[in-house]
Formats: C-alpha cells, sequence, structure tokens
C-alpha cells in the first residue's frame, strides 16, 4: 500500500512538472505580457522598466528555472531578489513562492487564496446536489426497473448529459431570476448566507451533468449488486427492502461512484469556467478567464499548476477510497 | 457491424432517434450554407431594424422566417450557416482526435513493452492538462483563430480515451489464436494490425466517436461562447450564443434557437452512440 502511493505520487509530481513546463513555455509563445498588460500606448522604457522588474529581460530558459526555483531569484519586484547579504535567494514554486500577479499587484498566492473559498463554496455545494439528486434517481430506478418512473429517470439523465451549462444556464437564469424571481440573477452577494443563496442556482446547473452521470451509474451498478448471493440471502431472512437496499446493496455500488468523484475534483477545484461566467460568481474560473485574456503569466502557471495537482491528487484518493471500501481490492503496482 | 449487433441496434427506439437526430443535423451541416435564404453576415438596417432600435421578431418581415439579430442580420441564415461550422469542427476534430488515438492505442497495445509504458505515460500527461485553459492557450498562441486551429487545438487534447480503450482491446485480440498464427506466419505487422487486429477493435472505437462529435459540439461553442473559438462575424451556434447572452432579458429567442439546435444535435449524437456501444456490447 505505502509502495504503490509514493509510486503514484512520484509519478504524479512528474506529470504535473511536464504539464507545468509545457504551458510555461506555451505562454511565452502566446505574446508579450508587458504589451498585454501596460495596453498598446504604452512608452518604450515603461515596457522595459516593467520586463526588468518581472524579470522577462533575461533568456527563457533562466526565468524557467527561475520560476521553478533551481536558480536564484530573477524578479526584481522579489524581496528574495537581494538579501541582505548581497546573495540571491531563490523564489520559485519548490520554495512555494508563485511569484506576484501581473495585473492584481498582489501575490498569486493572495489572488488564488481570495478566489479559491468562493469556487469550493459553489463546487461543494454542487457536489451536494448531484449526490443527493443523482443517488435517489438512481436508486428509484433501479428498484422500479422497466417501470415508468424508471423510463422516466433515465430519460431525464439523458437530456441532462446532453445539456451543456451554458444553454442551461442562461435558460435557468431567465426562467427562476427573471421570470419568477427567486433567485438572484448573479453575482456573489454581500454576507455569508447571501453567498450561499446566489450560489444554489448556479450549483444546481453545474451539478445538471454530474447528477444524471451518478443516478445512471447508480442504477447499473444496483441492478447488478442486487443479483448478488448474500442482497438474495439478507431477502430471504426477511428482511425489509429498504434495509436490504441500504445496508447491503448499497456499499458496493457506491465504489464507481466515489472514483467518479475522485475523477471530478480537479473539475470543482479548478472552478467551472463557464458556469462562473454566466452567473459572475468571480471565483476561480472568472479568475482563469481574466488571467489569460491580460496574459498574467503567474497566476495562469498557478491555475495549471493547481489544476493537474488535483488530477493526481483526486486519482489517487480515488483509489486509495475504493480500496478502502472494497477489501478485494488489493493496492499493488 | 455485424448482423447480430445490427439487429440489436434496430431494436433500439432510443438508438434509432439518435440516428435520425444525426441525420438531420449533417444534412444541416452539409446543406445549411445552401439553405440559407441570405449571406449570414448582410444586415437588413432598412427591414429587419425596427424604430425603436430592435430587430424585427419572427414573421413580421416576409422572407425573414426568424427575424432578425441584433445586428439585423437574419437570424434564420445564421442559423443555418452556422451549422456548417459547428459540425465542421465537430466531425473533423473528431476524425483527429480518432486518428491520433486509434494509431497510438494500436501501437502501445501490439507492440507492448517499453512503447506502451511511455505512450500510456504521455496519455497521464494531457489528461492532467486542464482541457479548457490550454485550448484558450493555445488559441492565443495561433493569434487567428481559425476554424482549423480550433479542430487541432480539440484533436489533440481529446484522443486520449480512444487510446486507451484501443489499446486495451489490441491487447486482447492480441492474443487471438489467428493473430498468433498470422504472426507465426511471418506477416509484416503493418497487415496484420490493419486487416486482424483493427476489425476486433473498431466496434466500440465507433461508438466511442460518435459519442465524442457530442462532445466537441459542446467544446466547440463553450470555445466559442468565451469568444475565444470562431470569431464574429462569422457564425457558429456557440458565437451565436456569446453575441445573445447581454440580450438574454431582451430578446430571449436569440438565445433559445441556437440552444436548442445545440441540444438536439448533442442529444442526438449521444443516443446515437449509446445505442452503438450497446449493439456492439450488450450487457443485459
Amino acid at each position: 500500500m505505502m509502495r504503490f502511493i509514493v509510486q503514484r505520487a512520484s509519478w504524479g509530481v512528474l506529470v504535473v512538472m511536464s504539464v507545468v513546463t509545457l504551458v510555461f513555455f506555451l505562454i511565452f509563445v502566446a505574446g508579450d505580457p508587458a504589451v498585454t498588460i501596460l495596453g498598446p500606448q504604452a512608452r518604450a522604457e515603461q515596457i522595459a522598466d516593467f520586463k526588468a522588474k518581472k524579470g522577462l529581460d533575461q533568456p527563457v530558459p533562466e526565468q524557467f528555472m527561475s520560476y521553478l526555483g533551481l536558480m536564484p531569484c530573477i524578479r526584481k519586484d522579489s524581496p528574495k531578489y537581494l538579501r541582505a547579504d548581497g546573495t540571491r535567494g531563490f523564489c520559485g514554486i519548490l520554495q512555494g513562492d508563485l511569484g506576484e500577479s501581473y495585473s492584481h499587484h498582489e501575490s498569486v498566492a493572495n489572488v488564488i487564496g481570495y478566489r479559491l473559498p468562493r469556487t469550493l463554496l459553489l463546487a461543494s455545494l454542487a457536489v451536494l446536489f448531484e449526490l443527493v439528486i443523482g443517488l435517489t434517481a438512481g436508486i428509484i430506478a433501479a428498484l422500479r426497473r422497466n417501470r415508468w418512473s424508471d423510463t422516466a429517470i433515465m430519460f431525464a439523465t439523458f437530456i441532462g448529459i446532453s445539456l451543456p451549462t451554458y444553454v442551461t444556464g442562461p435558460i435557468a437564469l431567465l426562467l427562476f431570476a427573471f421570470l419568477l424571481g427567486w433567485f438572484p440573477f448573479g453575482g456573489y452577494g454581500v454576507d455569508p448566507l447571501d453567498h450561499i443563496y446566489h450560489a444554489l442556482l448556479p450549483a444546481l446547473i453545474l451539478a445538471i451533468a454530474g447528477a444524471a452521470t451518478y443516478a445512471r451509474v447508480m442504477r447499473g451498478e444496483l441492478i447488478e449488486t442486487l443479483r448478488h448471493d448474500h442482497v438474495r440471502t439478507a431477502k430471504a431472512k426477511g428482511m425489509p427492502m429498504s434495509q436490504v437496499v441500504l445496508k447491503h446493496a448499497i456499499r458496493n455500488a457506491l465504489l464507481p461512484i466515489v472514483t467518479l468523484i475522485g475523477l471530478s475534483l480537479p473539475f470543482l477545484v479548478g472552478g467551472a469556467i463557464i458556469t462562473e461566467k454566466i452567473f459572475a460568481w468571480p471565483g476561480l474560473g472568472l479568475l482563469t478567464i481574466e488571467s489569460i485574456e491580460s496574459l498574467d503569466a503567474p497566476v495562469i502557471m498557478a491555475v495549471v499548476l493547481m489544476f493537474g495537482v488535483a488530477v493526481q491528487v483526486g486519482n489517487l484518493l480515488a483509489d486509495i477510497a475504493v480500496a478502502a471500501l472494497d477489501p478485494r481490492i488489493r493496492l499493488s503496482d | 457491424m455485424d448482423s447480430r449487433a445490427f439487429r440489436r441496434f434496430r431494436r433500439n427506439k432510443g438508438a434509432l432517434v439518435g440516428l435520425f437526430l444525426v441525420i438531420a443535423v449533417t444534412a444541416l451541416g452539409l446543406l445549411g450554407p445552401w439553405l440559407a435564404p441570405y449571406d449570414p453576415v448582410e444586415q437588413f438596417t432598412d427591414s429587419l431594424l425596427l424604430a425603436n432600435g430592435l430587430p424585427a421578431g419572427p414573421g413580421v418581415e416576409p422572407g425573414h422566417w426568424l427575424g432578425g439579430d441584433i445586428l439585423a442580420r437574419d437570424e434564420l441564415s445564421r442559423l443555418l450557416s452556422g451549422a456548417r461550422v459547428s459540425m465542421l469542427v465537430a466531425y473533423l476534430a473528431t476524425a483527429l482526435a480518432v486518428l491520433i488515438g486509434v494509431g497510438l492505442g494500436l501501437l502501445s497495445g501490439y507492440v507492448g513493452g517499453r512503447t506502451d509504458t511511455y505512450l500510456m505515460r504521455l496519455v497521464d500527461v494531457v489528461l492532467s492538462m486542464p482541457f479548457l485553459l490550454i485550448a484558450i492557450v493555445m488559441q492565443r498562441v495561433f493569434d487567428a483563430p481559425g476554424i482549423w486551429t480550433i479542430c487541432i487545438v480539440l484533436g489533440v487534447l481529446s484522443w486520449t480515451t480512444l487510446a486507451r480503450v484501443t489499446r486495451a482491446k489490441t491487447m486482447e485480440a492480441r492474443e487471438l489464436d489467428y493473430i498468433q498464427a498470422a504472426r507465426a506466419l511471418g506477416l509484416r505487422h503493418f497487415r496484420i494490425l490493419a486487416r486482424h487486429v483493427l476489425p476486433n477493435v473498431i466496434g466500440p472505437i465507433i461508438a466511442i466517436a460518435t459519442i465524442m462529435v457530442a462532445r466537441m459540439i459542446i467544446a466547440e461553442s463553450a470555445l466559442s461562447f468565451l469568444n475565444l473559438g470562431v470569431r464574429p462575424p462569422t457564425a457558429s451556434w456557440g458565437s451565436m450564443l456569446n453575441e445573445s447572452q447581454s440580450l438574454l432579458l431582451g430578446l430571449p429567442r436569440l438565445t433559445v434557437y441556437p440552444a436548442v439546435l445545440i441540444s438536439m444535435a448533442v442529444f442526438g449524437f449521444n443516443l446515437f452512440g449509446e445505442g452503438l456501444r450497446d449493439a456492439f456490447d450488450p450487457k443485459d
């Protein structure tokens, strides 16, 4: 088990590093951040000044090594650029330093730390909706297999999978916010309770596809599990059907759901770019769009890094959770 | 498709509905620009722009069945020519993903060993890249985002599932007696792969590719919706949604038309693909 985790984690670090490298150089091909940030009216010396301050005047390989933290700092806006004793410190991601945002005049860590809780609120509400709606629908469909309620639920899940958020989002806004007035018209709200109120509609929209997937998986697994011997024994003992399902059948059926949740982790942490845009929810998704539009390289890199780490952690957690839930599965290489 | 799979498919009503929708939207993509009554970028400021500055609604102006959009262009013509762009991107991007995914999957599963290990690690790396983010960055890299760059970006980022499935099926097929025999006879590897292995793995590939077309339609419109895909004035269903987003309350119909078409297309390809999957690989 330990060996498996260590192996997977080190492989994960390697994968994340290759993605980070790729995106770092992609951004350099994408354009000149100094020009994008300072605008077309900027004078040549302003641009030169900005580049010198951010270390963008240095050769690209050196910038990359400094960003990783394998070479002394080249960013003059970093306190580590010049130590008291005249040497230069390190200011790369290996030292836990994500750098300074180009457009926010703040450290990337602060910018992300400010946005992340909002995205997490939206994401956790969405997961809650996904699980409650998806699992309930899946269980009902499995128990009423091939009856009209099963058919109706399966049809609904199919529609749910087929509708992208940029279709459902505007329609939900039109219906529930504008015509019925039940929900606010996007935005973030002013106090914690208000935040939750503002998050309800986008979370619901975000949850549609996941809930539909979970319902389909749950139905399939449950139908399979209900055929197993231990379930038949429980039924033969005279156990009420609700008990049989809750105590014996669901546990097995939950395994693939746990895997799916693990795999969806990066998308929850990385922010729902489109949903956040439609509902003007100022989380990581909107930050991603903004930072790409302004070529705010340190923020883009941080988002990529977080996403990559989340993919690896999600995969690993899913494997561990499945092994914990099912004693038949032994983790090995 | 062998005759048993074909029969299973024909008995599946959902799959037939899917097939119908797929044919319908594909025909729309092929014929759309010719069916369009007007030039999709021509502005009819005289007839389609009302005195209050809003475009004319459906059926108000004879000949403009669905009225005009906010720039007084013929809405029906834009929807029809947008169908061409959306379907073209979806099919081409899927074709590219199939080419890469099936090629690498066959190679990985057939050759095995170190090649297999490295290729599967490449799959891991691609999977760890945030799809939308990379797509957006790549759009900036190629400073003139045309239809072709969108196809390439989407195709290059989405071949991983296909590669994994093809690899797994190829590894199964490799052990079959007649393929072992073909190898023992000294047939050329390429010939074995093309003539003997591929027919064994093609079923699930077709099913996954069909569902992938649905995902590509979604991805293209998502990019265009974020104003990072098809750029105005060219019409695609996604760019039309993007243009109508700010007018959601005033002119909801401009959002509803492309939204309905996108949903229909995605729904159709999903249903058709699932039907194919069930036909090739019956579980119940």
